[in-house]
Parts: structure tokens; C-alpha cells; sequence
């Protein structure tokens, strides 16, 4: 069916190039990868880790994908999967075959998933906020937090004490009136930096769909959204002893809902409105046996949903999150980090019967035990109070064995038990809330080979890691409709899931004369299942979860010569179910998208360019059954850099 | 230098392979929608003709749009999925209330995507989408020109049969369920304003000249009064929840249509159990509901049963109607509501279970169609 967007298309694809092909007029000097001989060694997949798993995603990743929301990047990037509702829509992550509750967001170290919902929507979230993003798998976030049975997305700012002067503006013009501004300010010298970062983005989002109930090609109404982000990060170093974070973060959304492509109802009228306060204030000490931070949080949200004046509901919730950690590795072969975490919510919502509030007292310590350089023991024990009673205690296990130091392979593995306490909704959600929910149980065992190798000229370089995992997870909070009437639902821990599955992740970087190539693969295999028959004609036993795909892949390519780059970026989505029982799904669907650019240098100012072409086949396709996604849409980015490094 | 030109020839080669069979392989693409899985049997011949046997209105997960109907022969007893989409080759829409037959044609009315879908029952093909509803509920047939529609909002829209649109709306205090015809008279349950709490709402029946279209008078019942029906002494009877937020005990009441007034109230012991889904049996002297349990009671009975006819066993009782000529007991269960479920037919002499069928998302609602004289199917 014809798309109108083609001919748009084609007029971004005129310009760019127009521009790509102007030849560099200023010279170049100090460009950093037209001179660079060795691979950059983007280690994504960390080893010394004593059994718990983290990844990391860089700058290079992020810098090229700054219009987007951190639940496309990661979608396309990460082995989390990410159900979403469609473009700029909420978009909720599953890892590990485990559900949105299970997977928790980080700010800094902040926990920023909401109380009452216990999830968070990762549209909201702006790439261009943050300077990496750090993923812990499983055992390996409870260190952080309970409850993470999937895993932990750390969004992290942090000083790079060699700037001087960093400014950074882009503009991006995308497909559907999308208009995104970002700009970074970094100032500072050695012992002092300022970051300062805003963003303003808006669309229309009235992508043409085929709608099947229609039978004809339509607009997608009442999908435009605007974000606004402000965040400030400020870091004072003293003699080298001290250091002083002080952050603010300030988000604000207005985003309009689309109704089903069943329901076109022209004056279909649903909204949410998201805003959001969070500051941080931190101490770091250090000295040579042992280092302490003292960190204290506010965090501060509002949503305000509006569905066809049906539904009016506010909700505003705020917390107070203090923590306070200490490494100590006075002894040869031991290190001991304890620490102490007090959080104070508060909730203010239309559907709960008056404020309702939470404190948590956690107290932890990871205990690491190095006896040999092949060998790394580290043992964690985290015990929790919630509202003055004592929690189930947390124990997690790893090791980790280095058998050679060529080839660099490390065999991991961790056991770990751990719990989550309802989230606020479920304990008091207007009339149906159940305050006598217990908390979910997790036990989890997981196993890890990791593997990098540099080549000796240090223009090749590969990582392997492979991870198998499997999570019981028991005493599920799942709503369900209750014995006093089938239009009465509570939520009750009566559910029990399964899930077993594989992680696969490859990085190669390659140098090939003034070419770099770097390909990062993932593909994941995930059986999670449902382990209760729960009602005599239930027919979910051993089924596969809904909407949690069984296999999942994304492999991107990146190559670089010159000051010219091309990306391409290839994600596989396997069958999602849409009923317990298995019998309707929705099918697998594989993804392209490429994106490519040019950096023009002048002295310490770099020019960007870049088109980024999503969907590049057209595929019609949903993700969420229902909700129509965008066919091939462009966005093009002009970016300008200004760096002023010192020289030390 | 030559190894370094030689070296960037090979790049460059690789990577316009590598983009070449990326465009080849990804070629055709299937739109990526819901499966669901193929009729089990396949359907015979002459099944293509809906007018002897019944249906389930499976509604659907509201703001999913898998609605859909199931037909189960009266010859063979088999269930058929999903036929709306097999006629005519589209989705049904958001939530199927309720289907009501009607001279050769069913009435399906789709909530939430705003629509009445009329088809025929000769082979369940489109004849109409009417619109311009306000979130439809149940259908009505005042005579062979005309329906009345309930809506959750605003009104009750009136189609004209002929035209098979909405040619007027008879204004009320919001949200209106279900009807019952007496004389020139619709009897219609009006809950009140979908947004205001119970202790605000104003309760009642709501009594409609049908041929002047217009409300004429008001009898007040207890909270929510959801399902009316009609028993052989002429005595309406309507099902009252009390209130989703357990304002007050639900209450079952008696009224006479010509004094229009409530007569007898019988007030259940408790508001934890919600009473639902009223139906009454074809020769109209014995009353059903369900509450967790599937429930009868007499008409002349002076108390409610305090024990289930049928009792659940771990089910999620959902839908309920009587057979309008067998008088057997249908019902159907949700499960949990995100799988699909299933009908039973149960015998109203002993509460034995007779039948049971694989119905698609929620099944909710009945619709009897035209019936020879049918056997039960062993």
C-alpha cells in the first residue's frame, strides 16, 4: 500500500547527501580517529565480576542514538526485551522472562521505578539525560535493591575530569513532526565539573497504518507527545579525598494515548501528563584501605491520566532515599561493603483512600574474598525491614574462575535467593487493594562463561559471553478475579513462574587499515512459564508467559573510515503469546534499521551530520496486538561539538 | 601501501555484500498481526447456514479488540470459533456486549468500538456497521421497524430496522442496561452517572412509551439494578449489585408494571458476593442468577436459596442464560480472564452437566437462535 512519508523520505535522503558530499574546507588536527592505530576497546561485557553479571553501553552507543527514549535503545541494542505500545507510547521492559516489576531503573544509583505501579515506562526516558548505561543481570542488583528478580538498568553520569570546555547541540528533524533539541554543557577543570543537559521534544506521531477493522489505510489520531528534560550534575574534587555530587533532574511530558485501531473514534480523547523531580546530594570519601559515600535522594512525581471523561485521576508521589555505603579492603585478600539504605515514600493518589506511605530500612554487605588470582569468592547477604516488619532474608552467592591469563576466559556462576514487596497499587488500590499480600519469592541459579581476546597488533579485537539462568519465582501478585464476583478483581499471591533460559553476546571491534569495524551481537532463548494450574479449566500449565518472546536477537554493525560512518542495526522479535493457554499469539518479526553520518572537524568543533533510516523494509507490524507501529520513517540529525580538553 | 588499498577494497566489498544480502533477505514481509489457531475440526459443508443453533458472545480483553463469537451447531454439537472474522474476513471490534436475533439477522453490539455489526444468519456476512452510539450495551426490538439500544452514556439510541441507522436518541440520566417489553412499554434499568460513586447515583427503573419514544415515569430500586426480566404472573423482577464499592447488600426486587411500583424486596444477606446476570426460565416461574455459584429460585418462593444450584467448583462463572425453549442452564467461564474459556450446559432438573464447549476471550453472553426442536446432545 502506498505511503505518503516515501515521498518526504526521499527529500531528507536529497538534502543529506547534498551535504555529506561538501568537501572538508577547514583542516583537521587532533582528530581522534583518523590517527588512531589501536582498536578502542569498548569491553562491554565485564569480567572480575565474581559471578554477577553486569553489561555495559557506552557513549559510542549513545551519542548517535540521542533522540531516543532509553526503551528503544535498548530494545535494539540490549537482551531485554521491550513491550511497547508504539511510537513515543509506554514502552515496559521484560528480562529474563520475568515481568516489568521485575526489571528496575536506576539513577545514579537512585531507584526511579514508581512505587505505586512498581514498574516504570521507559518512554519517558530521554538517551540524550545520561552519558551510559550500565545493565546488572539478576543476583547481581542486589547489592542495589530487592525485588530485581530480571535485572537492573543504571542510567549514570559521571565527571570526565580531563575537560575543559564540552558543548554539545543537536537538532533532529524526524518522520511524523518529530522536532527533538538537545544541549550539553560541560564546564569545569580538575577539580570541578558542571554538566548541564536540557532536551525538548515533540511530535505528531500521524503515521499512515493499515487497519485491518477499516479496511483501509489511516492516520494514526490523537498520538503527539511533548517532553521537556532539565538536569544539572556537579562534581567537586578536594586533594584528591573528597568528592561532591550534587544532581537535579527535571522531566516533564505530555503525551496523547491513540485509541485501538479497533475503536477509530475521532474523538477519542485519552492523555497522561508525567512530571518528575529528582535531586541527588553526595559525599564520597577516600582512603586507601577504604572509601564511604553518603548519598540522599528526593524524588518527586506526577501523573495525571485523562480517558474520554471517563477517567480523571491524579497521582503524586514523592521519596526520600538515603544511603550509605562503605568499601573497606584493609585485609590482604578481603574486601567487606556494607551498607545502609532508608527510603520514605509517600503517595497522594485519587485512587487510594487517603496518603499512603512506606519506609524501607535495608542493611547489606558483600563480602569479596580474592585467594588467589584465579580465583574470586563474593558473598552477599541483604536483609530488609518494610514498614516494620522484617522481610525475608536475601542471599546470593558467586564465584568466579580465571584458570589462565591467556586466553583471558573467566567461568562464573551465582545462587541467589530474593524477594520483592508489593508495590503500592496492589496493597491500596481504591476498595480492591490487598494489604494482606505477601511478598514474591525468587531463587535463582545462573552460570557464565565470558571470554575476550586483543590481538597482538591490537587491531582486532572480540568478547564472548554466554549466560544460562534459571529463575523460580513463587508467590506471584497477580489480579485476578475473586470468589465474591467476577467483575471484583484483588491481586493474591497465587501464581508461579518458571524461567530458564540462554544469553548469547558477541563484540568484535576491527581495524582494517583506516576502516573500523565493530559488530555486537546478542541472541537470547527464554522459556518462562506458567507453573500453577489455578482453577479446574485453566489451561496455562507449563505455557510460555504472555508477550514474553521465546527467542529474541539483535546483532548491529558499525563501520567507520575517515570521518564517515554507517550503522546498521538488525533485531529479531520471536512469537508472543496473547492468552495464557498458548492458542493466540502474535508472530515474530524482524527489524531494520540503518543510520549513518559525517563528523566534519574544525579545529576542536565537530559538524555531525547523520540520517537514520528506521523500519528500513516497511514492515507492517504491532508489537502490543491492536496497536498499529510506524512504517519506515527517517530522522535526520545535525549535531554540533565543541571540545577543549586539558592536556594532562 | 598496496595491502592498504587492498585492505580497504575488501571492507568496502564486504560491507556492500553484507547490505545486498541484507536487502534480499528481508524482502517479503507479512503484515504482523494476532494469530489464532485454525477451526478444529473443520467446519462441515452446510455449516455455513447460523440459524439453527446457539452462540456465545465472547467479549474480549477491553482495549485489546479480540472480540468474538462462537457458534455451536444444534446438529453436530460442535463449537466453531471465531466466525465473525471467518465470514468476513475482519476483526468483530473491542468488547461484544451482547447479540440479539432478529428475522434472519443478528444483532451484535460491540461496546467498545461503538458499533452495532448486523450480519445475516445465512452465512454471518456483514449486512451493516451501525453507529453513533455512546459505548452500546444491550439491543431491543420494539417491532419490526424499530430497536432500542442502552448506552453507558447519554442515551438510548433508537435504530430504525429498515434503514439500519440510528435516526434518534431517547436522553437520559446516564447509563441504562438491560430492558423488558410490557404492553407499549420498554422497561428499561437505569444505574445512573458512570463516574459518580452510588451514595450520588439515582438508581431506577426508567418506563418508556415506545411509541412516543419518550420516558414517561420512574421507579426507584436499590444500586446498579443491572438485569430486569419478565415472569408468567407479568411481574418484572430486577437484579440490583448494591454497587461495585459494596455501598449497600444487593437486593433482588419485584415489580408491578402497571401500578409501577416496587412490590417485594428480597435483600441479600451480605455485600462480599456480588449477584449477577438475571434470567429467567421459558415458562417463567423459576428465576436464575449467578454469584459465584449458579443460583434458581422460584418465583413464588418466599426467601432466597441460600445454597448454589450449581456450584462453582474453582470456575469463574461469568456469563448465564436459560435455553428459551429446553429451559437447560447455560454458563459460561472466564478462567482468569487472559486465556480462553469455556460454555457449559447444565440440566435444571438435577444441575448435571450436560455439555461443554471450547468459546473464545471471555465469554459473556448467549444468543439463542432460531430452534427446531431440538435434542440435548449426549
Amino acid at each position: 500500500m502506498s505511503r505518503e512519508i516515501g515521498s518526504k523520505g526521499s527529500g531528507f535522503i536529497v538534502v543529506f547527501f547534498f551535504f555529506i558530499t561538501l568537501k572538508t574546507v577547514f583542516p583537521q588536527s587532533g582528530s581522534d580517529t583518523v590517527r588512531l592505530k589501536e582498536v578502542e576497546i569498548k569491553a562491554g561485557f565485564q569480567i572480575d565480576n565474581r559471578g554477577f553479571k553486569r553489561v555495559k553501553m557506552d557513549s559510542t552507543i549513545l551519542i548517535p542514538r540521542m533522540e531516543m527514549s532509553l526503551g528503544t535503545l535498548l530494545s535494539q541494542y540490549s537482551t531485554i526485551f521491550i513491550k511497547s505500545y508504539g511510537a513515543s507510547n509506554l514502552a515496559t521492559p521484560s528480562f529474563r522472562g520475568t515481568t516489568a516489576h521485575h526489571t528496575q531503573v536506576e539513577w545514579n544509583g537512585i531507584n526511579i521505578n514508581s512505587p505505586m505501579l512498581g514498574q516504570i515506562d521507559l518512554s519517558l526516558v530521554p538517551v540524550s539525560q545520561f552519558e551510559g548505561v550500565e545493565i546488572l543481570y539478576g543476583a547481581a542488583g542486589i547489592t542495589r535493591t530487592s525485588g530485581a528478580f530480571g535485572g537492573i538498568v543504571n542510567l549514570a553520569s559521571g565527571p570526565d575530569w580531563l575537560n575543559k570546555t564540552k558543548v554539545t547541540l543537536s537538532q533532529t528533524l524526524a518522520s511524523f513532526q518529530n522536532f527533538t533539541t538537545d544541549l550539553s554543557v560541560s564546564l569545569g577543570n580538575t577539580n570541578f565539573q558542571s554538566l548541564t543537559k536540557m532536551n525538548l521534544g515533540s511530535g505528531k506521531n500521524d503515521f499512515p497504518f493499515f487497519n485491518d477493522y477499516a479496511d483501509s489505510v489511516m492516520r494514526q489520531a490523537n498520538a503527539g507527545n511533548l517532553q521537556i528534560g532539565f538536569s544539572e550534575d556537579a562534581f567537586i574534587k578536594i586533594r584528591n579525598r573528597h568528592l561532591i555530587t550534587g544532581r537535579l533532574w527535571y522531566s516533564s511530558s505530555r503525551r496523547e494515548i491513540p485509541p485501538l485501531n479497533t475503536n477509530p473514534d475521532p474523538s477519542h480523547d485519552e492523555n497522561q501528563e508525567d512530571r518528575s523531580w529528582k535531586g541527588v546530594l553526595e559525599y564520597k570519601y577516600v582512603e586507601k584501605a577504604f572509601n564511604f559515600t553518603i548519598r540522599s535522594a528526593f524524588v518527586n512525581d506526577f501523573l495525571h491520566y485523562r480517558y474520554n471523561g471517563l477517567v480523571d485521576a491524579k497521582h503524586r508521589y514523592s521519596s526520600s532515599i538515603n544511603q550509605f555505603r562503605l568499601a573497606f579492603s584493609g585485609f590482604r585478600r578481603w574486601t567487606i561493603n556494607p551498607g545502609v539504605d532508608y527510603t520514605y515514600s509517600w503517595v497522594n493518589s485519587d485512587a487510594y483512600a487517603g496518603q499512603k506511605r512506606r519506609t524501607v530500612l535495608a542493611g547489606f554487605t558483600e563480602v569479596i574474598f580474592i585467594p588467589s588470582k584465579k580465583l574470586s569468592l563474593s558473598c552477599i547477604a541483604r536483609e530488609e525491614v518494610v514498614d516494620g516488619l522484617l522481610m525475608p532474608f536475601i542471599p546470593a552467592l558467586g564465584v568466579e574462575y580465571r584458570p589462565w591469563p591467556n586466553p583471558n576466559i573467566s567461568f562464573s556462576g551465582n545462587i541467589s535467593r530474593n524477594y520483592r514487596y508489593p508495590s503500592l497499587n496492589d496493597l491500596y488500590w481504591e476498595t480492591w487493594g490487598n494489604p494482606d499480600l505477601l511478598p514474591e519469592i525468587s531463587y535463582s541459579a545462573e552460570g557464565d562463561i565470558t571470554w575476550n581476546w586483543l590481538s597482538n597488533d591490537k587491531t582486532f579485537f572480540m568478547e564472548i559471553e554466554i549466560t544460562g539462568y534459571y529463575i523460580l519465582l513463587k508467590d506471584m501478585i497477580v489480579w485476578t478475579p475473586s470468589s465474591s464476583g467476577s467483575s471484583v478483581w484483588i491481586p493474591e499471591n497465587i501464581s508461579e513462574v518458571l524461567s530458564r533460559g540462554l544469553e548469547f553476546g558477541i563484540n568484535a571491534s576491527i581495524l582494517l587499515g583506516k576502516t573500523s569495524l565493530d559488530l555486537n551481537g546478542t541472541y537470547n532463548y527464554c522459556r518462562s512459564t506458567y507453573e500453577k494450574q489455578l482453577t479446574p479449566d485453566d489451561a496455562s500449565l507449563g505455557k510460555q508467559l504472555i508477550y514474553t518472546p521465546v527467542n529474541t536477537a539483535n546483532t548491529s554493525l558499525r563501520i567507520s573510515r575517515k570521518n564517515f560512518y554507517f550503522s546498521y542495526i538488525f533485531n529479531y522479535i520471536g512469537r508472543r503469546y496473547t492468552g495464557k493457554d498458548n492458542l493466540t499469539y502474535m508472530p515474530g518479526y524482524n527489524l531494520s534499521n540503518i543510520f549513518f553520518g559525517k563528523n566534519i572537524h574544525m579545529n576542536k568543533f565537530v559538524l555531525s551530520l547523520q540520517l537514520e533510516i528506521n523500519n528500513l523494509f516497511d514492515l507492517d507490524y504491532q508489537s502490543v496486538v491492536n496497536r498499529p507501529m510506524p512504517g519506515r520513517n527517517f530522522a535526520l540529525t545535525i549535531r554540533g561539538n565543541f571540545t577543549d580538553k586539558s592536556n594532562k | 601501501m598496496f595491502r592498504d588499498i587492498y585492505r580497504i577494497r575488501v571492507a568496502e566489498k564486504f560491507s556492500f555484500f553484507l547490505l545486498l544480502s541484507v536487502f534480499l533477505f528481508s524482502c517479503s514481509k507479512e503484515p504482523v498481526r494476532e494469530q489464532k489457531p485454525p477451526p478444529d475440526p473443520p467446519p462441515p459443508a452446510d455449516t455455513t447456514n447460523y440459524k439453527y443453533g446457539f452462540f456465545i458472545v465472547n467479549e474480549g480483553n477491553f482495549n485489546w479488540g479480540n472480540a468474538s463469537v462462537t457458534f455451536i451447531d444444534s446438529a453436530t454439537g460442535l463449537a466453531e470459533q471465531d466466525i465473525y472474522q471467518l465470514a468476513n474476513n475482519r476483526p468483530l471490534g473491542d468488547v461484544a456486549q451482547s447479540m440479539k436475533v432478529f428475522r434472519e439477522r443478528a444483532f451484535i453490539v460491540v461496546n467498545n468500538s461503538n458499533k452495532v455489526e448486523v450480519v445475516n444468519l445465512r452465512d454471518f456476512e456483514s449486512v451493516k456497521s451501525i453507529e453513533g452510539f455512546n459505548s452500546p450495551r444491550y439491543i431491543e426490538f420494539v417491532d419490526s421497524a424499530k430497536a432500542y439500544v442502552t448506552n453507558l452514556h447519554k442515551d438510548i439510541s433508537v435504530i430504525d430496522l429498515n434503514t439500519l441507522t440510528v435516526t434518534h436518541s431517547i436522553p437520559t440520566p446516564e447509563w441504562t442496561e438491560g430492558m423488558v417489553r410490557y404492553q407499549q412499554y420498554m422497561f428499561v434499568t437505569c444505574v445512573g452517572s458512570f463516574n459518580e460513586p452510588n451514595s450520588k447515583r439515582k438508581a431506577k427503573v426508567l418506563i418508556i412509551n415506545t411509541k412516543e419514544d419518550r420516558i414517561v415515569d420512574s421507579i426507584q430500586t436499590g444500586k446498579e439494578p443491572m438485569g430486569i426480566v419478565i415472569d408468567k404472573k407479568l411481574k418484572l423482577w430486577v437484579l440490583c449489585s448494591g454497587g461495585w464499592d459494596g455501598y449497600e447488600p444487593p437486593v433482588l426486587v419485584r415489580i408491578n408494571p402497571d401500578l409501577r411500583e416496587v412490590e417485594k424486596a428480597f435483600i441479600f444477606p451480605t455485600s462480599a458476593e456480588i449477584p449477577d446476570r438475571l434470567a429467567i426460565n421459558p415458562s417463567g416461574d423459576t428465576l436464575y442468577y449467578l454469584k459465584n455459584g449458579i443460583f434458581q429460585m422460584a418465583v413464588n418462593s418466599a426467601s432466597l436459596p441460600t445454597q448454589a444450584f450449581i456450584p462453582s467448583s474453582g470456575r469463574l462463572f461469568y456469563g448465564l442464560a436459560i435455553h428459551p425453549i429446553d429451559g437447560t442452564i447455560f454458563a459460561t467461564d472466564a478462567i482468569d480472564y487472559v486465556q480462553d474459556g469455556k460454555g457449559y450446559e447444565f440440566s435444571s432438573s438435577t444441575g448435571a452437566q450436560i455439555n461443554v464447549w471450547q468459546a473464545g476471550r471471555i465469554p459473556g453472553s448467549f444468543c439463542f437462535g432460531q430452534q427446531q426442536n431440538r435434542k440435548t446432545i449426549q
